[in-house]
Parts: C-alpha cells; structure tokens; sequence
C-alpha cells in the first residue's frame, strides 16, 4: 500500500516527474499534461484514495510503473469531472464507502472484499469495484507508460512493407503455405 | 420560382455514391452541382496516428471521429426500437472517410432470395447485370485480394497484391480448413502498391480510428471527386445542408433548397436532374421531408415505401487470445486492419431454419488497448503480469449477418421534431425479426464451435440481442421488380418523378451479409450510365 504522505506529496506537486522502467524509454514529447492539472472533481483526499486502490489494481512490478506513476487518478478525475450529476454523485458515494469499508480493516482488505464476486457484482461495493477497475485499466492502457513501457506496442509507425507472419513454427503447421 | 436551371445535375452527397455519380456524370459533360452538408476536413488534420495520451479524454469520447460527426445536424431518436444504432457521419466523404474499406460483391443468389427461398424480394436485377459495373468500379478503386473462384463472393479480374498474413490469421486459417469452412485475404479498397497516383500502404494500423491521411484506402474526396473537379464541370459546396427538393408544376424535381450553415439561410440550387446520394437514413428523410401538393406524401412516396425497409447487419464478435502467441515478445501486429475475410460458409451447412447468412471480418480493432483488460478477472501484480501476456496473442473475429428486409422497419419524420435548422430529424423505427433471431443464435453457436479448435481464451461480445447496424444501413427507397413495393426502378431512378435518382444503400432491395459499399458504387456507376444514355436521348 503506498505511504499516505507520498500520495498527499502526489496532489500537492500535481504530478512527479515520470519515472522511466529500466529497459523501455518513452517517446520523446510524451510527458502528460498532468503537472499542470488541478484535480476538477475529486478533493484531495478521494485522489489519494482513488490513486492508492489504482496502484493495488495495476500496481508496479519488475516490468514497468504501475497506475500511480501513470497517474490514472488524475485522468479519473478528469473523466468523472466531465460527466453528469448522476456519474459524480455515484463516484463520490463511492469513495466513500470504499474508505468506510478501508477504515474496518485496510484499503487491501476493503478492495479483497469487493473483488469478490467480480463476475456478478452483487453489493455496491462490488459494483463500485467493477467500475473502479474499468477507469484504471482505461487510463493506465492509454497512458504512455502503459502502451510503451508495459504492453511495450510496438505499432502506430510507418512501415515500409508488412511482413505478414514470421514465426516458422506457425508457418510449418500451416503446410508452408502462405497468403 | 421558375428559371433555368443553373446546373444539369445536382447531387446531395458526397460519399461512395455521389463520389461516383459525379465523376461519371461530368466526365460525360454534364454539369453538376454537388451539395454536402458536412465539412470538407484535410487529412491533414485528421487525428488518426495520436496517441491516447494526446487526446483530451483519450479516446474514450471519440475524440478522433469529432470532426466527422458534427452535432448541429445529426440528431436522431429512436422510437420503440430494438437497440440499433444509425452512423451519423456528415462530412466530404461521407463513410468513405471513416471505414474499413472492405469491398465485396454481391453473388448471384444475393439477388434473388424470393426466387431461391421465397423469402423477401428478388432485386429488378441480377448479378449478370450488375457484374460489368463491377468490374469497372473495381478498376477505378482500386482493390488488393485476389480472385479465390467462390461462388458466395464473385470475384473481378484485377486485384493488388494481397495483404500478407498474421500469425494469428495462419492459426485461424489452419483451424477453420479443419471444419472446411473458407478463409481468404480481403478484398480491401487499399493500395498495397502505387495505384491511380497514390501511394502504398504503410501499415500504421490506425485508419479506422479517423482516417486514412495519405490517401492510401479510397475516399470519395480523394480518389473521384478531382476526377470529377479536373473536368470544369464540377462545383461543390460544403456545409449545405439539403432541407428538401422542389418540385415544378408537373411534380418533377427542379431545386433542392438547402441550409447553407455557414450563413445561417436558405439557398436553393436549381437543376434538370436530381440525385440523392446522401446515405440510406438521410436520404429517406430528405424524400419524406419534401411534401408538395403534387407529392404530398413525400417526394417518390406515392406507395408508401419510402422509409420502409430499413436494413443492414447484425453484429455480435468475439475476442480471444490464442496460446500459442502468448507471451512472445510483442511485435508490429497492427498492419492495415482487416487482413482476411470469411465468407458466409453456412450455405454449405445442414438445412437451416432461417435465410442468409454471415462473413466474418477479422482483426479490424487495433492491437494498440488490451481490449481483454477489463474481462480477465483480479488485480494486482498477476492480474498485470497476465494482461501483458495474453496481449501478443490477440485474434477478433467481427461477422456481418444478414437482417431481414420487412416493411414495418422503417425511418419516418416528425414536423414537431426538428434539427437547428428547422428540419424535421430522422425517427428510426425498428425491430429484429424472428429470421434475424435465428440466425443471430446460429451464428453465435458457429463462433462457439470455431473457438472450440482454437486453444484461446475466449470473451465474446454476443450480448443479449443481435445488434445493428455496423454502419451498413441498406433500404428505405428500395428499388424492385414490384412497382407497388418499390420507390425506383433497376437504374435507381424514382417511379413517380423521372429525374429524381437515389443512388446510396437506400435504393438496396434487401441486404445480404457482405459489406455494401462495392455495390452501392456499381449501382451508382449503372446509375450514371442511365442517365447520360437519357441525357443524349433527351429523355432527361
């Protein structure tokens, strides 16, 4: 679980600088806009919330930086901020019942719980863990460290030609034939 | 009121079937006023190749597609329908800026469902017909694929090199020989070489996120509109919006008024000739919203079809990750999307308990967004570590089955329901029948079974209903053998006003389950023929 004092440091810098993986470097100019962001909906303490249970979703790993460091809660934030009443209202219900439940035991525990019935979420816990889980994968797939430093993507350029399938196994099984 | 007309031809729209009408018709001397209501866009500003993190919301609220898609004349409401959606695209180019480029024949028995199953209504033409604009169409677009002698896909005679292969495509291949189901490159309009001064495909893999900015796939404002430009006989104005056609005293079109959205007033375009090219929802509104005395059911409407027939396809894909790509080292999948096509196979099957059938589009979602990411279950760092590792494995399968053309399914207008401009928006009217039913869940059991010779895991996107209409919108101005169900004849020119033509997939007498775009531009080419042959004739 990540140090309330970072999380607190997180909000109040607006954003740390992004911090490269060991063997993946971003493309040149693709820093977010997020250093200059201001969160829009979310106060300060349901970021820190929403940016903690973010990184237990997609948490850091040997292979890349996990949602905090991609800051998926600012892009939350964003999102939420841009939708109706009904969207916000829930979001803030929400949260609150997300560090209701956190505050019973821990955010690990309280995230556990409502992970439980992922496919048939019952509870509004549950529910809430779904969508939670939605606008994390949804922001940290799209941010550049997720397409290049995780997914490593190797897509999105100019080719000269497609060179079609490459791998002979595959190949083979296909009798050698080729389109 | 009166006057001479200004121009020979005026034609409302700018997409695959007034691309083609123009270049025709002006190319055969004639002079033609083109009216789109959308925008002209550069590909210049397309947002195609942006990253997610570029984009305000990341794509998420279509960010790319905006400029296709403006809000001041687009409404549409859904009245007691299944869950359809219509593609409200309004720009130069219509569909042809924003599509896969997937083009397919119609075969033979696509023409004649009523005399092979008794089923809907045969088309006033046949394959045989239709097969040398075909043909021509072909050549001035430009394809790759290749002639593969299947009878369910007619196939032309000129093709670009194919596209090759995926992996993912080789082991999808090598299952479906098993169960002797067909598998074939596309037929795509997408250079794969230097053709008609534009240049190859260089593989961004991104064309369907908002257009294609190098001209390799045809667009209409690429590819025939300077055709049509290059002859001195063409004008075109943007951002008109076609409000509704005039008619003279003996009930002829002689003028199409229209919104010009950048003055904020009323115009209006005179012409000898009037042909409606703007998409099957549009068109079907334009028709219904142009009342006269003479017309006072529309304009072609004399019999009530128009708006009636609305069809298209029914979706509902999968996605899966096949074993043995897992965990690879990621590599460039993207391509040019689609790469291969299934055709429709089930004729070949059992006895069927409905009519059509499906093909089956592959690989058209980019390979950018783990879309699987949401459908494995957990958290945490095993979660991420198994999202990363299925992600090089990705395979989609998207089919395109047939709906069923019924009258009941149909757009209408509303005088109390009006755009910005006043005009009277397009009501959709529509409801699967139970042939749409059964072949949605043939078609769902037929994926089960082809995924089942695939080690993958699977996430189907069948839903609960079949879904429509991939943006393949056919019917509501049908032509037909039958006067007293059809609004045109077999050259697309309207039964009750002689030179009132509609051209786009509303003149489709039924849908079949291949892409419509090919043959909505060989019936516009056919179109075009007829109407310089009646010009020189002065019929016209």
């Amino acid at each position: 679980m990540m140090k309330r004092r970072k999380a607190i440091q997180i909000v109040a810098l607006g954003a740390l600088a992004p911090t490269l993986g060991e063997a993946v470097a971003l493309p040149p100019g693709t820093a977010w806009r997020a250093k200059h962001y201001r969160l829009r909906f979310f106060t300060t303490e349901e970021n820190e919330l929403a940016d903690q249970a973010m990184e237990i979703i997609i948490p850091a790993d040997h292979h890349s930086p996990g949602a905090h460091e991609a800051q998926v809660s600012l892009f939350a934030d964003l999102m939420v901020a841009t939708s109706g009443n009904r969207v916000k209202a829930r979001w803030r219900d929400e949260l609150r019942l997300l560090r209701e439940e956190a505050g019973r035991s821990s955010l690990e525990a309280a995230l556990a719980k409502a992970a439980t019935n992922e496919g048939r979420p019952e509870t509004e816990l549950e529910r809430f863990f779904a969508r939670l889980k939605d606008m994390t994968v949804n922001g940290y797939y799209t941010s550049a460290i997720g397409i290049h430093q995780d997914l490593r993507y190797q897509g999105n350029t100019y080719l000269s030609a497609f060179s079609g399938c490459r791998i002979k196994k595959i190949m083979e099984s296909e009798g050698g034939e080729t389109s | 009121m009166g006057g001479t007309p200004n121009y020979d031809v005026c034609i409302v729209g700018s997409g695959a079937a007034g691309g083609v009408v123009a270049k025709e018709l002006c190319e055969g001397g004639a002079k033609v006023l083109m009216l789109e209501a959308g925008a002209e866009v550069d590909p210049s500003h397309f947002l195609s190749t942006l990253w997610p993190y570029q984009l305000p919301y990341r794509g998420f609220r279509d960010e790319k597609q905006a400029l296709f898609y403006p809000n001041d004349i687009s409404p549409v409401v859904y009245e007691r329908s299944d869950p359809v959606s219509v593609d409200r695209i309004r720009v130069l180019g219509g569909r042809t800026l924003h599509w896969n480029a997937v083009a397919l024949r119609y075969a033979a028995l696509d023409f004649r469902t009523r005399s092979l199953e008794g089923f809907e209504e045969d088309w006033p033409l046949t394959y045989e017909e239709l097969e040398p604009y075909y043909d021509r169409i072909e050549q001035i677009v430009g394809l790759c694929g290749e002639d593969d002698h299947l009878e369910i896909l007619p196939a032309g005679k000129h093709y670009m090199p194919p596209i090759p292969w995926r992996c993912s495509e080789h082991i999808l291949h090598r299952a479906l020989k098993k169960m002797r189901i067909p598998m074939i490159s596309v037929r795509k309009a997408l250079n794969t070489v230097p053709y008609d001064g534009r240049p190859p495909c260089h593989y961004c893999g991104h064309c369907m996120d908002g257009g294609c900015m190098v001209e390799v796939i045809f667009t209409s404002p690429d590819c025939m509109l300077p055709k049509a430009r290059a002859t001195g006989n063409f004008t075109l104005r943007t951002n008109a919006v076609a409000r509704e056609i005039l008619v003279d005293r003996e009930g002829l079109a002689r003028a199409v008024s229209y919104v010009d959205r950048g003055a904020h007033n009323d115009k209006q375009a005179q012409a000898k000739i009037v042909v409606v090219c703007c998409a099957t929802i549009e068109s079907a509104r334009l028709l219904l919203n142009s009342r006269s005395p003479q017309h006072p059911n529309g304009l072609g409407n004399s019999n009530d079809v128009v708006g009636r027939y609305l069809s298209g396809h029914q979706g509902g894909g999968a996605e899966s990750y096949l074993k043995e790509l897992e965990g690879l080292t990621p590599w460039n999948q993207d391509g040019a999307t689609d790469h291969v096509y299934v055709p429709r196979y089930n004729q070949l099957e059992r006895k069927k308990d409905y009519v059509g059938g499906w093909g089956i589009q592959v690989n058209y979602a980019n390979y950018m967004f783990p879309h699987h990411a949401t459908r494995v279950h957990g958290y945490g760092a095993a979660y991420k570590e198994s999202v990363r590792r299925m992600q090089t494995g990705y395979l989609m399968l998207g089919p395109f089955g047939k709906i069923e053309s019924r009258p009941e399914n149909r757009v209408t207008t509303n005088p109390d329901k009006l755009d910005k401009y006043g005009i009277p928006i397009p009501e959709i009217h529509f409801r699967f029948s139970e042939n749409d039913w059964a072949l949605w869940h043939d078609k769902n059991r037929s994926l089960e079974e082809i995924f089942s010779n695939l080690k993958a895991d699977v996430f189907p996107n069948f839903g609960s209903f079949p879904g429509g209409f991939g943006s393949h919108e056919v019917g509501t101005i049908r032509m037909g053998p039958n006067p007293k169900t059809s609004a045109l004849n077999s050259f697309c020119q309207s039964r009750d006003v002689k030179n009132l033509f509609v051209t786009d997939g509303s003149c489709f007498t039924s849908s079949s389950e291949k892409n419509p775009t090919l043959t909505i531009m060989a019936l516009s080419l056919r179109a075009a023929d007829y109407i310089k042959e009646q010009r020189r004739r002065g019929e016209l």
